[in-house]
């Protein structure tokens, strides 16, 4: 997989899509934890879907999330 | 049916540990134990409002051997099942009113040197973890108290929590900003109800223009305030709604409510009789019953931390309406519920999620700061609310307006049980020895009125 910081994907990084070979896009992305819904905008191939999820967010952000979201 | 099963208290009178048996009788639980000096003891437990057995979950009973240093008040046993969550220091006797119901009692010995206080937070802290709450008497009664919360920051207290009446937070607002600046994280402000009669009763004199402005002085320094009643019968059971509309209303300055079902230890003004106890279950009940559909039953969850039977917890963020939406389910409890050997330390995990959520959301500890500076950045849905599917939105709409809603159960001589001390998880620190909350505070009843050996606290 080939990463490489493209401005014009707003700041995330250019990532092909390893079954496809294609680039992957901004889109926005649904998921599911704990019966609670979100959507954010993840890089995903225009072809079979598939999403990248950069370590930082989920490392950051969606850990926040699964932390307000678990019980103490 | 009745049923019953065993477990260990000590006697009212004499403090001895003593065997009790708790007798279920449909979805009623009273403890019933024997002192062979002092007679036989009763007091309820559970008034059938939610399912004992569901609540509680699967316990591994209490053996006899068990929980006898903690209960000596002389530390914590080797194999005590809790690390700890929270730590109490006592920074003062003194305290400036003279409330009614009290777990310190009476005190008028002169304040430990801040050297001496500085050396037992030095002991206490366990660098990055530590969540201290200075408590008293009335700690704001030390005029050096913002020295003190700087060198537990120093130390590396994760956070430093204030327990107060609110008094000298209401009328001294230098010292407020002293307290902030020091690094204070968040305020545990005494809060038993909305009107004055409340307050006549239970602090013998008015006190609510004395908590609005506590709470106003606060916000002012970005402070988070959980509003803490005592709930008492026949005093302020019908305040519940209100005490919780009322800290809703005070977002996101107001973290949550955190109720305490009152315990006799300390001061009290007599030895309870059955209907002078709130039980948990009661509380969970009026919470649904008076929220009006603010809060619902099966949002509160068994403490995880602490046993069962000793709280519960609630997570919401409150909405521009003024409604809550929930966060936690009972359904999606408890990593740790019923476990032995839970994989995260439970006392950390509840020690993060109170710390998180009882701090000032976006609050900045200076003054100046407006509070659209401290405004969540949000999108909104249709419906002109927040939306909390973002997830931009969520963290940062629910970080200054997330809302809790707990409880704890202290326990005094008459409804004490080893099975839920040995899971404490909030520790007084004394003389360099950490000791169970209950332990602590653990006072014996006024031995008046026994009558033959032979006396039925609360037996209807």
């Amino acid at each position: 997989m080939q990463e490489q910081y493209q401005p014009e994907l707003g700041g995330l990084p250019e990532i092909r899509c390893r079954r496809c070979d294609l680039v992957m896009e901004p889109a926005e992305t649904y998921f599911e934890y704990l019966d609670h819904g979100f959507h954010t905008k993840l890089l995903r191939c225009p072809k079979c879907g598939e999403v990248y999820i950069p370590e930082d967010l989920a490392r950051g952000k969606m850990a926040e999330v699964e932390q307000n979201l678990e019980d103490k | 049916m009745m049923r019953k099963d065993m477990t260990y208290s000590v006697c009212p009178i004499c403090l001895k540990r003593i065997p009790a048996e708790r007798i279920h009788e449909g979805q009623k639980v009273q403890m019933v134990k024997i002192c062979q000096e002092h007679g036989m003891f009763t007091a309820p437990l559970w008034r059938g409002n939610v399912s004992w057995g569901i609540w509680k979950g699967r316990i591994e009973p209490l053996r006899e051997d068990e929980c006898l240093q903690c209960g000596a008040c002389t530390g914590l046993c080797p194999d005590h099942r809790r690390a700890t969550c929270c730590t109490l220091l006592e920074v003062t006797g003194r305290c400036n009113r003279n409330c009614t119901f009290c777990f310190a009692g009476e005190c008028e010995e002169a304040d430990p040197p801040l050297e001496q206080v500085k050396a037992w937070i030095r002991d206490l802290t366990v660098p990055g973890e530590t969540f201290l709450q200075l408590s008293g008497g009335e700690p704001t009664l030390r005029e050096d108290l913002p020295e003190i919360v700087a060198f537990a920051r120093e130390c590396g207290c994760r956070y430093v929590q204030l327990n107060s009446n609110g008094v000298r937070l209401a009328e001294d607002v230098d010292y407020v900003r002293r307290l902030a600046e020091a690094g204070l994280s968040f305020v545990f402000l005494q809060f038993d109800g909305v009107s004055d009669d409340v307050y006549v009763r239970l602090r013998r004199g008015p006190m609510m223009q004395i908590k609005e402005r506590a709470i106003e002085n606060c916000g002012r320094y970005g402070l988070g305030v959980t509003l803490v009643p005592v709930v008492v019968p026949g005093v302020n059971t019908d305040q519940i709604g209100d005490i919780l509309r009322y800290g809703i209303s005070r977002s996101p300055v107001v973290r949550g409510v955190h109720f305490q079902p009152v315990s006799y230890f300390g001061r009290m003004p007599r030895m309870p009789r059955d209907e002078d106890r709130f039980t948990l279950d009661e509380l969970i009940k009026e919470i649904a019953v008076q929220s009006g559909g603010l809060i619902a039953e099966e949002n509160l969850a068994p403490s995880c931390c602490d046993h069962p039977m000793c709280g519960f917890h609630a997570d919401f963020v409150v909405m521009p309406d003024g409604s809550l939406r929930p966060l936690t389910k009972r359904s999606t409890a408890c990593c740790c519920h019923g476990s032995s050997l839970p994989e995260e330390d439970p006392a950390r995990k509840n020690r993060e999620f109170i710390g998180r959520r009882w701090s000032s959301g976006g609050g900045k500890k200076a003054e100046g700061v407006t509070a659209a500076e401290n405004e969540p950045v949000m999108k909104t849905g249709e419906d002109g609310m927040p939306d909390l599917s973002d997830m931009d939105t969520f963290l940062s709409y629910g970080r200054t307006y997330g809302f809790t809603v707990t409880s704890m159960a202290f326990q005094d001589a008459g409804n004490l049980d080893f099975e839920r001390m040995r899971q404490c998880s909030l520790h007084v620190y004394r003389d360099g020895k950490k000791i169970p909350f209950c332990a602590n505070y653990l006072t014996p009843f006024p031995a008046e009125n026994v009558n033959g050996g032979f006396r039925i606290m609360s037996m209807k």
